[in-house]
């Protein structure tokens, strides 16, 4: 289990199309992997989900995973948020 | 999936937000108002101060709300003006957060200087002290509760609440949608708050901005309740049975007969709980319907599990007083005589 803290460096936040394009990613490994903010955890594969966060500019997130491919799967999830969802 | 779930609890509250808040349906007054509501209640019981007024202080409680019914009032009342003072002081010495004076009570004028001296607001409500302390314990109950998240989808299934889990893409959203088509109401999808009430109950919710959207893989998001209307969704249920999908694996052996019921602890309450393999050809839906039925009839007294294990036992020992068995000309089926059809 790996837990990592990342930070929302898009302007926008989280809004849908970067929230589809991070299910994306997260969707293509077999570990279960969560994004939790203020207690609350919520499944990184539900677009759903992680539209819940609603994560402004700058707010910060716990990214949990657990799985076989945990490491390969979070650098994709931390390039994904260095990025600034620019890809 | 469920174990290890991440909860939130607040572990303190002001007391202005109690008093202000839409959702306590209790009429109070501020007998001071000139005091500040910024004491915090950090425990969702309420105390009576009766022995701490006569005196003893030793378990006093002082942390909770404190309500002052006809004993305390009339208590200090029968008191002599410089003793009832006394009384009085023993207790405001403590950190209380707020007193609160139930059937409308009067409060010595003096008592309620020295109250406000301390930071002590008191209200009065017309409730009787009864009435007060079940509205603000269930109150309270609800503001202190246990809450967490859980992926998964809800549904109401006849008057049942089924809480659907899984792995991300194995259908628990299409199981909601064809619930749904088929009469029952959703509660909520992917992200469902379970908040618990009373030590034993699990009311489950949607948040606030997902509502009765959910997402079908290839088609996107959908807003049900758009899509349905009002009759295929609701906000809130009591969460009663959880069905837990999964691949059908041949190495775990699943429940045959139903006679052993299973059980799952999600926040401390103990919930039905039935892991169902998905095999192809499979209707998960029907299943559901079946399950909440079975549910309903067990609640009402007849197990069906039960029932046939009791019918066999009553057949063997026939049989084994019958002793010859089906020697005796007997078959296993019934043969309807002059029945061609």
């Amino acid at each position: 289990m790996i837990e990592y803290i990342v930070k929302i460096k898009n302007r926008e936040g989280l809004h849908t199309r970067p929230a589809a394009m991070l299910v994306k990613i997260t969707s293509k490994f077999k570990s279960d992997i969560f994004l939790s903010r203020g207690g609350f955890s919520v499944n990184a594969k539900s677009i759903i989900g992680v539209m819940t966060l609603a994560a402004e500019h700058n707010s910060e997130l716990t990214v949990r995973l657990e799985g076989d491919d945990e490491a390969i799967a979070l650098i994709e999830v931390l390039e994904f948020f260095e990025s600034g969802f620019a890809a | 999936m469920l174990a290890n779930l991440q909860t939130i609890t607040q572990d303190r509250i002001t007391v202005a937000s109690v008093i202000n808040s839409p959702l306590l349906r209790l009429p109070l007054r501020q007998v001071n108002p000139a005091v500040a509501l910024e004491r915090y209640i950090t425990d969702k019981s309420l105390h009576r101060p009766q022995l701490a007024l006569a005196g003893y202080v030793g378990l006093f409680t002082y942390h909770r709300v404190q309500v002052f019914g006809n004993t305390e009032v009339n208590y200090l009342n029968s008191l002599a003006a410089k003793k009832r003072r006394e009384a009085f002081r023993t207790i405001v010495q403590f950190e209380i957060p707020c007193i609160i004076l139930t059937n409308n009570h009067k409060f010595d004028p003096e008592l309620i200087q020295i109250a406000s001296d301390h930071g002590i607001p008191i209200f009065v409500t017309p409730y009787e002290t009864t009435r007060t302390m079940y509205v603000l314990a269930e109150f309270l109950d609800t503001q202190f509760a246990e809450q967490t998240v859980v992926h998964a989808s809800f549904v109401d299934v006849y008057g049942i609440g089924i809480m659907f889990t899984g792995k991300s893409g194995i259908g628990k959203s299409e199981i909601a949608l064809d619930l749904v088509e088929r009469g029952h109401r959703l509660v909520a999808d992917d992200v469902i708050l379970l908040t618990k009430k009373r030590d034993d109950v699990l009311i489950g919710t949607g948040t606030k901005l997902v509502e009765h959207f959910i997402e079908v893989r290839g088609l996107g998001l959908i807003d049900v309740r758009q899509m349905f209307g009002v009759r295929a969704i609701r906000f809130q249920k009591r969460l009663e049975i959880v069905v837990e999908l999964e691949q059908w694996d041949p190495n775990t052996q699943y429940n045959r007969t139903g006679l052993d019921p299973e059980n799952i602890e999600v926040l401390g309450v103990p919930l039905a709980y039935i892991k169902l393999p998905i095999l192809p050809g499979k209707n998960i839906t029907v299943i559901a319907e079946v399950i909440a039925l079975n549910y309903l009839l067990r609640l009402y007294g007849y197990d069906a599990a039960q029932v046939f294990a009791e019918r066999l036992d009553a057949e063997i020992k026939r049989k084994s007083a019958a002793a010859a068995g089906l020697s005796s000309g007997e078959r296993m089926f019934p043969h309807f005589h002059n029945d061609f059809e």
